[in-house]
């Protein structure tokens, strides 16, 4: 080793500082800059300094920005709140209280909101005098009677609900009596602005505020998750339009009730659903079970010619059927006893179009003839004849009554070509009709704003041009004719179909159907109008069809509706340049 | 050396002082700050209560129906009709054949101004 430690007894008692024990020996050369014992005493003072010298720097420092603090105006609160407010943006942030998200239509309008209220309970322990205290509340609530007090105070329980959703007013005058037991309980009232116009798709809440139905049970957990609107494709002004439209034809045809669906059809976005007779939801009170019933999406029932748009879109799409054929209608056509016949008589030959117009069920028969039930079945497959809606966001959706395969007889194929055999819901229809007239591609109805829906092809661009020039003509000179609004080129299609009662046709209750869309060239939107039961009349001259009854209905809304969805007006030239003239001379 | 230890004692009080004054004074200071806050964060928060209640009313106020009705007694309008609505095309203007008609611009000054509403 090069060097050596010096622990020797004649240094012992020269230590003067700890550490100096250890020497290193001065003649190892490594050793030539350590410190004698009185450089040590040197350093140790100037290391003393230093320090004394930083803390002190560091205590200046401290008062001086203290001071200028305190006394001087060091910080500008404003920038001070503002900086701090731009990096903790989401602390700063403020929650509403409302716990349950608002549901707007596409405009942004409030159709549902909760309201902060308070239930009053009872701490039937502090309480010592029920009697007085049933008296009490009985002014402040006469609604309730004195009895019901009694009886809930006079349990033993610290958490006795007495009343919910108590006004401000109401919080006020219980406050003010000053019993000690009497207890409120933080809460939110579900309240829907607009009252029935939405009820069916909005549904309801139970006193808990939890969703019961419609979309408030159906969206539950997003509703409930998040604080941030639920936007829906429904349109507050066409919604509360088609409603009043439908009220008035319900009054005027004493129908038993009425269904209407205004769909786009480029989206699958439903603009209006209505189903009438409807509830109040804000309402806590027990309705009948018809005011319930959603006919729009869980009214399942047979459509009658309606289906002749289907029948002859996919007998146009198969290629075995072509709009310039003709079909010899003037005898019914035969399987085994049953027969088919045109409840207006014999039409002789028919083209495509003329079927459509006159509405013949032998012209139907013998289309679908052509084609076979593999290719109906198919079809009627694609576009979700046999399974229920599931992306339209409400849980009273019913599922079609769609035959099995070995049920699909010849009989049955024909039967379900003019609309027997197949009973759905006025919502199935749309769509499938949706699909047949917006350039084949089907979508599934949804009620959400934002919702994005690709679709299928179910028919060819080609067929679907086809269609709604067939579709036109129903409208121009067949049962649609009270239905066509000018300018809006609206196409469409009747149906009236015997109502099914009991597992037996009742001939004489119908329900009556018009599908329709607007406008032929560039169809923008979709609607189907149901009448349940519509009654003949003087001004019906005794007739229950649809012509008479969902026709003009849909002229009423389709005025109403269409300037509202900015559909532009075709007018052709001579019609405009005297509607311009009318104007000017005005 | 019994100067500058007197003097450094000095300082060193002197500094504490400022500190423990100054330290009292920004607590009263900060403690007043966070009742301001209180109080501020308590209003907004009734505000946003109180605004949230309001668009439910407003809500409530703008039901179709009630405007309708409103707009028919107070206003006398009606639902646009269809045939309100019109192609430009269709308009006649001055420079157009009938004399009695009375527009107040000719098409070219229209498609002049259609022109530069378009391009804002």
């Amino acid at each position: 080793m090069g060097f050596k430690a010096n622990f020797s007894k004649r240094n012992a008692d020269r230590f003067y500082l700890p550490g100096q024990e250890i020497r290193i020996s001065r003649g190892v050369s490594l050793t030539k800059n350590y410190t004698t014992e009185s450089d040590n005493v040197l350093t140790c003072r100037k290391r003393t300094a230093f320090s004394i010298f930083c803390f002190m720097f560091i205590y200046a420092v401290l008062v001086y920005k203290v001071t200028y603090v305190c006394l001087g105006n060091g910080i500008n609160i404003d920038t001070a709140i503002s900086s701090q407010q731009m990096a903790d943006d989401d602390i700063i942030r403020f929650k509403n209280p409302v716990k349950r998200a608002d549901i707007l239509d596409r405009n942004g309008e409030i159709i549902a909101t909760s309201l902060p209220t308070v239930n009053l309970y009872a701490n039937t322990k502090q309480i010592s005098n029920p009697q007085d205290v049933a008296e009490k509340l009985n002014m402040v609530f006469p609604e309730i009677s004195y009895d019901t007090f009694l009886q809930k105070l006079s349990r033993r329980g610290a958490f006795i609900y007495l009343k919910r959703n108590l006004s401000p007013a109401q919080q006020s005058q219980v406050n003010n009596l000053g019993i000690p037991g009497l207890e409120f309980e933080n809460c939110e009232k579900r309240i829907y602005p607009h009252k029935n116009l939405f009820a069916h798709v909005l549904g309801n809440t139970n006193v808990d505020n939890v969703g019961v139905s419609g979309i408030e049970q159906f969206m539950n957990e997003r509703l409930t998750t998040s604080t941030k609107p639920l936007y829906l494709s429904l349109d507050l002004g066409v919604q509360n339009t088609i409603r009043e439209a439908l009220l008035e034809g319900v009054k005027q045809f004493n129908a038993e009730g009425a269904a209407a669906v205004l769909m786009d059809v480029k989206s699958g976005q439903i603009i209006a659903l209505v189903s009438v007779p409807d509830f109040d939801p804000n309402e806590n009170i027990k309705v009948e079970d018809r005011q319930m019933f959603n006919f729009a999406t869980k009214g399942v029932y047979e459509a009658g010619s309606v289906f002749k748009v289907f029948n002859t879109a996919l007998c146009l799409e198969s290629g075995k059927v072509k709009v310039t054929d003709r079909f010899d209608t003037s005898r019914p056509v035969y399987f085994g006893s049953a027969k088919v016949t045109d409840p207006h008589g014999s039409h002789k030959m028919l083209t495509p179009e003329d079927i459509l117009v006159e509405s013949s069920n032998i012209g139907s028969t013998l289309e679908i003839l052509q084609v076979g039930k593999k290719f109906q079945r198919k079809f009627f497959q694609s576009v979700h004849m046999d399974q229920k809606l599931s992306k339209v966001q409400l849980p009273e959706v019913a599922k079609p009554l769609f035959l099995s395969d070995s049920r699909w007889s010849q009989h049955t194929m024909a039967t379900i070509s003019y609309g027997y055999g197949i009973s759905t819901t006025p919502l199935h229809i749309l769509s499938a009709f949706s699909a047949v007239v917006n350039g084949g591609i089907y979508r599934e109805p949804s009620l959400i704003a934002d919702h994005q829906n690709k679709g299928k092809r179910v028919v060819s661009q080609k067929t679907s041009g086809e269609m709604r020039a067939l579709l036109r003509a129903v409208v121009v000179r067949g049962t649609g004719r009270r239905a066509n609004v000018e300018g809006y080129q609206v196409f469409g299609k009747t149906g009236t179909a015997d109502k099914l009662e009991n597992g037996r046709y009742n001939h004489k209750k119908s329900i009556s159907s018009f599908v329709s869309g607007f406008p032929e060239s560039d169809p923008k939107y979709a609607m189907i109008v149901v009448m349940d039961d519509p009654k003949a009349s003087k001004e019906t001259f005794g007739y229950t069809t649809a012509g008479w009854n969902a026709v003009p209905i849909t002229k009423n809304i389709i005025t109403a509706v269409a300037p509202q969805l900015n559909v532009k007006v075709d007018f052709d030239l001579e019609k405009q340049k005297s509607i311009v003239d009318a104007a000017y001379k005005r | 050396m019994g100067n500058i230890k007197t003097a450094m004692v000095v300082l060193w009080l002197t500094l504490t002082l400022i500190v423990a004054l100054s330290s009292s004074v920004l607590k009263n200071k900060v403690q007043i700050l966070e009742r301001q806050l209180a109080g501020i964060n308590t209003n907004i928060q009734k505000d946003i209560e109180n605004i949230h209640v309001l668009k439910a009313e407003w809500s409530h106020y703008n039901t179709p129906e009630r405007l309708r009705k409103l707009a028919q007694n107070q206003l006398s309008l009606e639902n646009a009709k269809p045939e309100q609505i019109i192609n430009y095309s269709a308009l006649k203007f001055n420079n157009e054949g009938d004399s009695s008609v009375n527009t107040s611009m000719n098409k070219k000054e229209l498609t002049t101004l259609v022109k530069a509403v378009k391009s804002k």
